[in-house]
């Protein structure tokens, strides 16, 4: 039997996350091309839950399209004078478009060359819990863990100092 | 049929390219970012597949995704604040406009 | 029999001696010089008397030389010998030279230069005393030369005047002309027979080439010609009388213009391997006498008169030994030696008397002037041949010899010329010794000059009847004139003296010379101008020199300094050049250097934008790069 459930909603995903990053490319007024980035953020948690990753389809919604969404709404916001700012034009770059395709079409004559061993055998997927399991345990993914939070405190602190009253020294 | 890694992984090298020319064109600091936060997206899907396809047991992709969005949210946290600090003191966040250190 | 040797020497020392002292020293020794040449008179007498009888002698009755020296493998010799030509001249030459130096000491008496005359004359005397012994050729030259330095000496010895000193430059150049060819002659001989030595010499004549006894006489011809001043040689001695009246007595009479007939005779036995340049010889003499006695008959200058005289008579010697007569020539020599030096001390007593040298200011000079008329009139009777002077002897040899040889052509000429020097001789005594006295004080001269006079006179008088013993002594057959020649030139001489009796001497009727001088129109004039002689030779040569310096000195300024300024202007431009080089092309290399660095650099930052996207694009570019060579080589 065709996964055709699968397929379908492979297919829509797929076409919504591209037609939102496009958007975010072509979007005229900023404010747009933020909430373009919502749609993909959001459209991809979806990607990641079609492919068995439950747990960081739920992350990528919280951190992407709650707090990352947001902040970049924010900074928008603030950074613009006048109403009419947020609107400008789409700096089409043809180095920039040149080289996208270039490393579009290498990437996809790299992997249609093949030779990517695949496994599909495999009909149960782990868990939430097992994922958090291996996260935590000690011999597992817990050091590389709590070095990413380490990063993520530093940087934090960073972005306090900078965006603190008496400006920048 | 169904959708193979290929699939999978042409939709994230598109994503990237997407990402890749808008960080290298635009030219808000703001919109960088964003294109920026696009290329994460990609490189997570990117390894979401290949967790799925390669190792689905080991989860290995899903783990490295994790610290992926880890440093990529600290990076628009800590871009996001510069930004505010530039645009405070150079009153515009035109990316051309910092080029102080033009030789 | 080594005395000999102090004939010369004797002068020679005087002038040594005399030569490093202040003026007033010598003034003081005069009686050096004149000792000395007295005594060379002495030992000359001696020497005649050892040598005698004399005759035609297998070897010199004495002989004496010195090897000066080998060069590459050939040794030089210079030496001296005594023969009865060279005894009888040595004679002949300190007898006039001593007459000569005594009579200086009046005529000299009271000139400041006084010392130096005497100590020229005696190396003159010296000089030509040598020349006379030479027995190589090498020496004769050299003595040769010597006479032509002490002529230009005693020519020029007034040099404060521009006469003497041009007079002077004009004899040595024309003699040196001359001596060209002798020069040339040394060379020949030289190269064909190895030696200098005269007798050598003559010997090998006959074995030579015909061209090279023709170029040796020709060469000793034409120095002869310079030396005894023929024709076209002769322009030098009438000027030459600008120099002391017996320095002219002894240099133009007796010594200096003999030495080339003495020389010609000598080396006689060569020319007669040269038919052809005796015979030029010959008619070179003829035309010689001719133009001389022309020309003597224009002169109002009485030193001038002789002077052409002089030259008249030597060609008369040339003319014998144009047919071969030694002996011939040489009687006139000596004969003409003591007349003319006899004319020459009178000449300076009349000019000294009358105060000019020009006849036509002179007059009624007999009358004062007693012991120098007399004696001059045997000088000038014995110039125009009359018998029983001793001129009368010498010039029927002369004629004798001609007719011998069949050349009556030259003997129809030699007969003209002694008419001429009868003429002019006759003309000048009257114009000085009688008419009106045109000066008021006309005193005779001291007797140490009449002295000398008298001597010669006496000589002139007797000498003619020994011409037989002469010609023995010289080694030929002595005779006495033939009673024809003895009549015919007595009729000529009297012709001569006739016509000249007519113009000048007649107290009753005084010709008018100048119509006569008007009917002889362009003839006249040509004698006034001395045939153009001196003219064409200053237009040619002398004018022609100056434009060859002017030439050499244009040369030298634009094409010589030319170079050499062209060198430098060279140098210059390739200081420039190399200036330019260096500041073009080394400078630009270096300051392009630069220039390229500054080039590369200023291209190379346009990479540092300071734009973060720039940046970017060139990394991730770099990225994509490195993928794409990596996919593509993979593929591969």
């Amino acid at each position: 039997m065709a996964d055709v459930y699968g397929l379908a909603a492979f297919a829509v995903l797929a076409v919504a996350t591209l037609a939102g990053a496009l958007g975010m490319l072509v979007a005229r007024n900023v404010v747009h091309a933020a909430y373009s980035l919502l749609a993909v953020s959001v459209t991809s948690a979806g990607l990641f839950a079609l492919l068995e990753a439950r747990y960081i389809a739920l992350v990528q919604l919280l951190v992407y399209a709650g707090a990352v969404a947001i902040l970049n709404i924010f900074t928008i916001m603030i950074t613009l004078r006048r109403r009419e700012d947020a609107v400008r034009s789409r700096d089409f770059s043809l180095p920039g478009a040149l080289l996208a395709l270039t490393f579009f079409a290498v990437v996809v004559v790299a992997v249609l060359d093949g030779g990517i061993a695949t496994r599909t055998d495999v009909l149960a997927f782990p868990g939430v819990i097992e994922f958090g399991e291996r996260l935590f345990a000690l011999d597992g993914w817990a050091l590389p863990f709590e070095i990413s939070s380490l990063i993520l405190t530093a940087a934090l602190v960073a972005a306090v100092w900078w965006t603190r009253e008496g400006g920048e020294r | 049929m169904s959708v193979g890694l290929n699939t999978y992984l042409v939709l994230a090298a598109a994503l990237f390219a997407m990402g890749l020319y808008g960080a290298v064109s635009k030219k808000g600091a703001v919109q960088v970012l964003m294109s920026l936060e696009l290329m994460a997206v990609a490189v997570s899907l990117n390894l979401i597949a290949f967790s799925r396809y390669v190792t689905p047991i080991e989860m290995t992709g899903q783990f490295f995704t994790v610290f992926v969005m880890v440093v990529s949210a600290a990076e628009i946290g800590l871009g996001l604040a510069l930004v505010l600090a530039i645009f405070k003191s150079a009153r515009s966040s035109e990316v051309d406009s910092l080029n102080e250190l033009k030789g | 029999m080594n005395w000999v040797a102090l004939i010369p020497l004797l002068p020679a020392a005087a002038f040594v001696v005399l030569l490093p002292l202040s003026r007033a020293m010598r003034a003081r020794l005069l009686w050096l010089p004149v000792g000395a040449m007295a005594t060379s008179c002495a030992l000359s007498v001696a020497a005649l008397a050892r040598v005698w009888p004399g005759g035609k002698l297998e070897e010199p009755a004495w002989a004496i030389s010195w090897v000066l020296g080998t060069v590459g493998g050939k040794s030089l010799s210079l030496g001296l010998a005594l023969d009865p030509m060279a005894a009888v001249t040595l004679l002949v030459v300190t007898i006039v030279a001593t007459c000569v130096q005594v009579y200086s000491l009046g005529y000299m008496h009271r000139d400041p230069r006084e010392g130096w005359y005497f100590a020229v004359l005696s190396l003159f005397t010296a000089a030509m005393l040598a020349l006379v012994l030479a027995s190589d050729l090498l020496l004769t030259f050299a003595m040769w030369e010597m006479m032509g330095l002490c002529s230009y000496l005693l020519i020029g010895f007034w040099y404060e005047s521009e006469g003497p000193r041009k007079a002077s430059q004009k004899a040595f150049l024309t003699t040196r002309v001359g001596d060209l060819g002798f020069l040339v002659a040394l060379f020949v001989i030289y190269a064909n027979s190895g030696t200098f030595d005269l007798a050598t010499v003559l010997q090998d004549a006959a074995g030579w080439a015909p061209g090279v006894a023709v170029a040796v006489s020709v060469g000793l011809l034409w120095a002869a010609m310079g030396k005894s001043a023929q024709l076209p040689l002769h322009v030098w001695l009438p000027d030459a009388m600008a120099g002391p009246t017996p320095a002219s007595a002894l240099i133009h009479a007796a010594t200096m213009v003999a030495a080339g007939v003495f020389v010609v005779a000598r080396t006689l036995p060569i020319f007669k391997h040269a038919p052809m340049v005796m015979d030029a010889m010959l008619w070179i003499g003829v035309a010689t006498a001719i133009a001389g006695g022309l020309l003597a008959c224009v002169q109002h200058d009485i030193k001038k008169v002789l002077a052409y005289s002089t030259i008249s008579q030597l060609g008369l010697m040339f003319v014998a030994l144009g047919v071969g007569s030694a002996v011939a020539g040489m009687l006139h020599l000596t004969t003409h030696a003591f007349f003319k030096s006899l004319l020459f001390l009178g000449a300076g007593v009349i000019i000294h008397a009358a105060h000019t040298q020009d006849m036509r200011e002179m007059g009624g000079l007999a009358r004062h002037l007693p012991v120098t008329t007399a004696t001059f009139t045997v000088g000038s009777l014995a110039l125009a041949g009359a018998f029983p002077l001793s001129g009368f002897f010498s010039k029927d040899e002369i004629v004798t010899v001609l007719l011998y040889d069949h050349q009556y052509a030259a003997v129809g000429a030699v007969l003209f010329a002694s008419a001429l020097t009868a003429f002019y001789v006759t003309r000048l005594w009257f114009r000085v010794f009688s008419g009106p006295e045109q000066s008021e004080e006309l005193h005779e001269a001291h007797r140490s000059m009449l002295a000398p006079m008298g001597v010669l006179a006496l000589i002139t008088l007797g000498v003619g009847f020994l011409s037989p013993t002469f010609m023995e002594f010289l080694g030929y057959k002595g005779v006495w004139p033939k009673p024809t020649v003895a009549l015919t030139t007595t009729v000529v001489a009297a012709l001569g003296i006739s016509i000249g009796w007519w113009f000048y001497g007649r107290r009753s009727v005084v010709v008018n010379t100048r119509a006569w001088k008007a009917r002889l129109g362009y003839l006249y004039d040509s004698l006034v101008h001395k045939f153009y002689f001196d003219l064409t030779y200053d237009r040619l040569f002398v004018k022609g020199y100056f434009v060859a310096a002017e030439a050499a000195s244009q040369f030298d300024a634009k094409v010589v300094d030319g170079a050499v300024n062209g060198a430098g202007t060279a140098w210059v431009a390739t200081a420039t050049g190399a200036d330019r080089f260096d500041r073009g092309v080394i400078d630009g290399a270096v300051n392009g250097l630069a220039t390229l660095a500054r080039s590369c650099a200023t291209l190379l930052r346009r990479v540092q934008t300071g734009r973060a996207q720039s940046y970017q694009r060139l990394v991730v570019g770099a990225v994509v790069l490195l993928m794409l060579i990596l996919v593509v080589t993979r593929g591969a």
